[in-house]
């Protein structure tokens, strides 16, 4: 086995962990930071499966989209935003 | 194949190591950036957890951060090196102020990584192992225990504060 398939396993193997931890947590809020390990799993399984320019940015796209839904489910969930945003 | 799996061990300690420094020396814990990241620290700590560190939690669910500007210059380096590292830094920091975020933490974490990284690859590692102890190592700080993680982090920033 090449170095990457070994890495993507590693990865593939977190992502599942991250999943079922998203999946029987029951308090939203927490659910967000495993679902944060998820979005880490996926980028780098991204970039890992497809070794490309534009698959980095796919990789960066994918994160960044998921870490603005988690941002804004958090904050939906704190009320919206502070006053003196 | 036990040599790889050794190597994605220790890029995950390099990696740990890493982004907690710079997390910690940007203040993440030191407050939620947005109200979202906040309300994250306060459930935590409602459950048991400490206040500082869930609140470092918060932010690096909230907004790119060192964590995930080390994974993503991992990436980068694995698919053009340097320049390709320096591109992911780019994007993160767009990434950054997209989330309402200065973005300071996670552009500083993406080009010092992209160095560690390269630099490492000098001496027999490859930046694919990297992108997998990155994800090894938040998935300590993020999937294993929230109370635990959140002590550790609190008094990591007790050091700094």
């Amino acid at each position: 086995m090449i170095p990457s398939e070994i890495a993507l396993i590693f990865v593939v193997l977190v992502g599942l962990f991250a999943a079922l931890r998203v999946a029987f947590e029951k308090n939203t809020l927490r659910k967000l930071p495993y679902l944060n390990v998820l979005s880490f799993a996926v980028a780098a399984a991204i970039a890992l499966l497809i070794r490309h320019p534009l698959a980095l940015l796919a990789a960066v796209a994918f994160f960044v989209g998921s870490t603005l839904e988690s941002n804004a489910i958090a904050s939906t969930y704190a009320g919206g935003r502070d006053k003196d945003d | 194949m036990l040599n790889v799996i050794a190597r994605i061990l220790a890029a995950s300690l390099v990696s740990w190591l890493l982004f907690i420094t710079i997390d910690v020396l940007f203040k993440l814990p030191e407050k939620g950036g947005v109200s979202g990241a906040a309300a994250i620290g306060q459930a935590i700590e409602k459950d048991g957890g400490a206040l500082h560190g869930g609140y470092m939690m918060g932010n690096i669910v909230c907004s790119p951060d060192a964590s995930a500007g080390t994974l993503l210059a991992a990436c980068g380096v694995y698919i053009a090196g340097i320049p390709g590292g320096l591109a992911a830094a780019l994007l993160v920091y767009i990434g950054n102020r997209i989330c309402y975020d200065p973005g300071y933490a996670g552009t500083t974490g993406a080009v010092l990584a992209t160095f560690v990284i390269f630099g490492f690859t000098r001496i027999g590692f490859g930046a694919e192992e990297f992108i997998a102890g990155m994800v090894l190592a938040i998935l300590t700080i993020q999937g294993l225990s929230h109370l635990g993680a959140s002590r550790l982090l609190a008094t990591l920033w007790g050091w700094r504060a």
